[in-house]
């Protein structure tokens, strides 16, 4: 569990050594606003971009979504409260609990996790785009005929990270299904029923 | 749900009414106790499902909550004119008024002091950054031993610590004097937070002096009334929505100070609302489960009969909250006595957490028995079952005992401490539990239109149990439709009042509204069809989609043709809730398979079984999906999460999900639920079951682990350092 050090000598020494890991890290630089941006900018040739809103593009669920957002705003924040996808859900904010999952290019992805700025010109699929109209993805299929959730919150990650698997592992072991959705939480305990639901979908071509 | 409480013994239940002898449970259902998928699922899978975090307003602006960095501090001033000017600032104010008085304080790290709303939610948090507080530091305490320590500051007024009154039972000394052998052993749990998956929060939107909340809640009616009484306008100027919402567990019963902030800010900038917590508001300020300490003399004849319990317990809610729970819990001391301490100290309050007091209660008791039994040299069930309470079709532990042995191959379990080499060790262990649960207050209303529509109504709200669902089911049973005829409408203010979803009531309260709503709507049909047929209302059933003579298929209508006789008025019944069609009281026994890795201290749960009962199963698939989630919930709870406070700070270090630990798909163990669907279960009517299986599993898991390693943990969480400490301490001779 976490450490914790109460002897304040050490603790500066530790502090101290976070200091300079942000600065060679280039992190100060870009945080210290305008002057710092033009560092940045000298010191590795990159487009400085904001503070303020920019124009950023995203290819959501095939189709085109124009945003006009601060560059700092992550990938589920542009999508939720700027183009109402709701669908895809804040858990914790960090890259922990999965409710975000959505697919950029083939690859899961937690979404609380990646600036919108980052991942245009990229294909992100997110729950909101998986079914066919009123035709449900077999993997949103499976997890209904199994009870494969309760509260359902957590559920729209546990569906795009079980999609991202069975495109990768057309009938998946435990194993394979237990690797792949380790990067979910579940608070309902649902997790006996995502197993089952995630070996028993069918009908899926590998992607 | 607001106060933990031994659910048993249970004062004789009233008989049954008119309606409900009326309108009773039939006795070969064709919907009810039948798998039946959740009506929802289709919504919640493809993200269609607009949980309260899902709202979008036009207009809508986000708030944001300023909270005390301190554990105890004074609040001097609050400024505000800097927040004011920040980028797309529409309104700021003060939570927790400065001063010099004892109602200036904060009392815990995270308390709420002031809040901002801006346009979007980055600038939000920037203006929150912006807000000036002064505080004057006070002394805190961050440990019940600190609080408890006797030159401890007193932080609380009236003391940081509160003694309870003595129950009493028999003779203690004569209950001594019987015993054979005699433990005496402290054993502690600590203290967890819900982690909701949704934050708490809301969506404030006014419209003169009316206003919309769409809240996470786990009551709608609760809520409104809690809106009422904060911002001091009629109940009947607010309508709270809860369509979908992801988790409470017991936190979200009240709107706590977020909604009320949420609905100033929103009066304030003219604008919608919306203020959802972030993770680490969640953790120090929405509510958790209470630690329970307790320091234990028990005694047991040399046959194996419990002779005296003699405890002291203690445990903290947090700053100036009750941290109460059932010990002894289950087994028959003839002769004890428990006097309680209610601890305070400067952290985030407890609020009804899955079974409140009862997972506590239960591993102090649990653990204790394991010891008892092998001072005997009995095995773990047969000493169970020679020290239980009258059996009772609520208090059945001894049948499920034995059923639940013969399917888990419990024969098989060695004595304490696996002889095999090797770092890895097995074990077996066995817990008991109880729950209240059953049916209080509650409405419903229904209404079945000219063309066979029928819609049932309900204040209620679904917490993931799938309320929606059964909603359906109940109706459907009762008019001799398929589920998918019905449309259920919950979580609005707009239908009839329900009580909110705590201590597993929500089937039970609204399940006799439902079917005595449904009843009187279909004798109204009734009397429409029976001049039809010639025949008077009495004589006629529904059935399978048609209206019947009683005996004579034939002789009747099908449903659309029977609603056709409906004039323009449609049918409109109210129902609510009746003694005689639920009840109140559940019984289950667990048992757990564990490996050890004694070398790492590492516990993985092998598999897990269970035998429970809940009356009148309503929906199979979902009462035993929440079996599976008590289950896991438990097993969160015995081995990985844990508030952490640091002890010096105050602070608590682990403020978010990845080292606030919980499980994910690798830990979950083969899990085998038996409910029990008996006449007798069935005639008892409906019960509930959302928290009487989260109960006892850490129990069960700590006795398999004392089973595989021979070493007693006597404190939760089962955490590696804990195992490894409890195997030296056996190693040096132990306490046995």
């Amino acid at each position: 569990m976490a450490q914790k050090n109460n002897d304040p000598e050490k603790r500066e020494q530790i502090n101290r050594g976070r200091r300079n890991f942000l600065k060679t890290a280039g992190v100060a630089p870009l945080a210290a606003g305008v002057a710092g941006a033009a560092i940045a900018e000298a010191q590795t040739g990159a487009t400085i971009v904001g503070p303020g809103n920019v124009p950023v593009q995203l290819m959501v669920n095939g189709k085109r979504v124009n945003l006009n957002i601060e560059p700092r705003m992550t990938l589920l924040n542009a999508l939720r409260n700027k183009a109402d996808l709701t669908g895809n859900k804040r858990g914790c904010d960090r890259g922990v609990c999965g409710a975000c999952t959505m697919i950029i290019d083939g690859r899961t992805a937690y979404s609380c996790s990646t600036l919108a700025i980052e991942v245009q010109g990229k294909q992100i699929r997110t729950v909101d785009g998986l079914a066919n109209g009123a035709t449900l993805h077999p993997v949103q299929q499976a997890f209904c005929d199994r009870d494969a959730l309760m509260c359902g919150f957590c559920t729209p990650g546990f569906v795009m990270a079980t999609v991202a698997l069975i495109e990768k592992h057309p009938n998946p072991t435990p194993a394979q299904v237990k690797a792949g959705l380790d990067g979910n939480i579940c608070r309902c305990g649902t997790f006996t029923r995502i197993m089952e639901a995630a070996t028993s979908v069918k009908g899926v071509a590998r992607g | 749900m607001a106060k933990a409480q031994n659910p048993a013994p249970q004062p004789a239940p009233p008989g049954p009414t008119a309606n409900a002898k009326k309108y009773a449970w039939p006795e070969k259902p064709v919907v009810l106790s039948t798998r039946v998928k959740r009506l929802d699922g289709p919504d919640k899978v493809s993200g269609r499902a607009r949980y309260s975090f899902d709202i979008n307003r036009p207009g809508m602006i986000f708030g944001k909550i300023v909270r005390s960095p301190h554990p105890h501090a004074r609040v001097t001033a609050v400024d505000l004119n800097e927040a004011r000017r920040a980028p797309g600032v529409r309104a700021a104010l003060v939570w927790k008024e400065p001063g010099r008085g004892p109602e200036n304080e904060v009392r815990y790290q995270g308390e709420p002091v002031a809040a901002v709303a801006a346009d979007t939610e980055e600038q939000a948090i920037d203006a929150a950054r912006l807000v000036r507080v002064t505080y004057d530091v006070l002394d805190h305490v961050a440990t019940e031993a600190q609080a408890m320590a006797s030159d401890a500051s007193v932080v609380f007024e009236g003391g940081n610590t509160r003694k309870g009154a003595t129950q009493e039972a028999g003779n203690l000394e004569e209950g001594f004097k019987q015993a054979a052998h005699i433990v005496e052993q402290t054993y502690s749990t600590h203290v967890i937070t819900h982690v909701c998956m949704e934050s708490h929060g809301c969506v404030c939107e006014w419209e003169g002096d009316k206003l919309t909340a769409w809240v996470s809640t786990q009551g709608v009616h609760a809520s409104r009334q809690q809106l009422a009484d904060g911002l001091k306008i009629p109940q009947a100027n607010i309508r709270c929505v809860t369509q979908y919402m992801g988790g409470g567990f017991g936190s979200k019963v009240a709107v706590g100070a977020e909604g009320l902030i949420c609905a100033r800010l929103a009066q304030q900038a003219t604008a919608p609302v919306k203020l959802f917590l972030d993770r680490k508001e969640e953790h120090l300020d929405t509510g958790n489960r209470p630690s329970a300490f307790a320091k234990i003399r028990a005694g047991v004849s040399a046959d194996g009969k419990l002779t005296a319990f003699d405890g002291q317990s203690w445990g903290t809610g947090g700053a100036g909250q009750p941290s109460g729970f059932p010990l002894p819990y289950i087994y028959q001391f003839p002769n004890r006595r428990r006097v309680h301490t209610d601890v305070f100290i400067n952290a985030g309050t407890q609020r009804p957490m899955r079974a409140p007091g009862h997972p506590q209660g239960c591993f102090l008791t649990e653990i204790l028995m394991d010891e008892l039994a092998d001072r005997v040299r009995m095995d773990p069930v047969e000493f169970r079952i020679k020290n239980l309470p009258e059996a009772s079709p609520n208090a059945a532990w001894g049948d499920y005992f034995m059923q639940g042995a013969r399917a888990f191959g419990w024969a098989k379990r060695h004595p304490t401490g696996d002889p095999t080499p090797g770092p890895i060790r097995n074990g077996f262990g066995v817990s008991a539990h109880q729950w209240g649960g059953g049916g209080r207050a509650g409405r419903a209303h229904c209404e079945i239109t000219s063309d066979g529509g029928v819609v049932m109504r309900a204040g209620t709200q679904d917490i993931g149990t799938g309320t929606r669902t059964i909603v359906a089911m109940l109706t459907a049973e009762t008019l001799g439709l398929p589920v998918s005829a019905v449309k259920p409408e919950i979580g609005d203010t707009m239908y009839p009042a329900c009580g909110a979803s705590g201590g597993s009531t929500t089937a039970a309260s609204i399940s006799p509204a439902i079917r005595i709503a449904a009843g009187k709507a279909l004798d109204q049909l009734f009397e429409k069809v029976a001049p039809q047929l010639g025949v008077t209302a009495d004589m006629l059933v529904a059935d399978a989609g048609r209206i019947h003579v009683k005996g004579s298929a034939s002789k009747g209508m099908t449903w659309k043709d029977a609603c056709k006789l409906i004039s323009t008025e449609p049918i409109s019944v109210d129902g609510e809730w009746e003694a005689g069609l639920s009840s109140t009281g559940t019984s289950g026994v667990q048992f757990t398979e564990v490996d050890v890795d004694i070398e790492t201290g590492i516990v993985k749960v092998k598999r897990v079984l269970t035998v429970q009962d809940c009356g009148l199963i309503v929906d199979r698939l979902t009462a035993e999906s929440q079996v599976y989630g008590g289950i896991i919930g438990s097993l969160n709870f015995a081995l990985f999460e844990d508030r952490i406070l640091d002890r010096v700070t105050g602070q608590m270090v682990n403020p978010n999900m990845e080292s606030y630990l919980l499980a994910g798909m690798s830990d979950i163990p083969k899990i085998d639920v038996m409910l029990v669907d008996t006449p007798v279960q069935r005639a008892r009517g409906v019960i509930g079951i959302g928290e009487p299986p989260t109960v006892s599993t850490a129990s069960s898991i700590a006795n398999a682990v004392r089973n595989a390693t021979g070493a007693t943990v006597r404190s939760l969480p089962l955490h590696p350092h804990r195992i490894l400490a409890a195997i030296e301490e056996q190693k040096a001779g132990g306490t046995q």
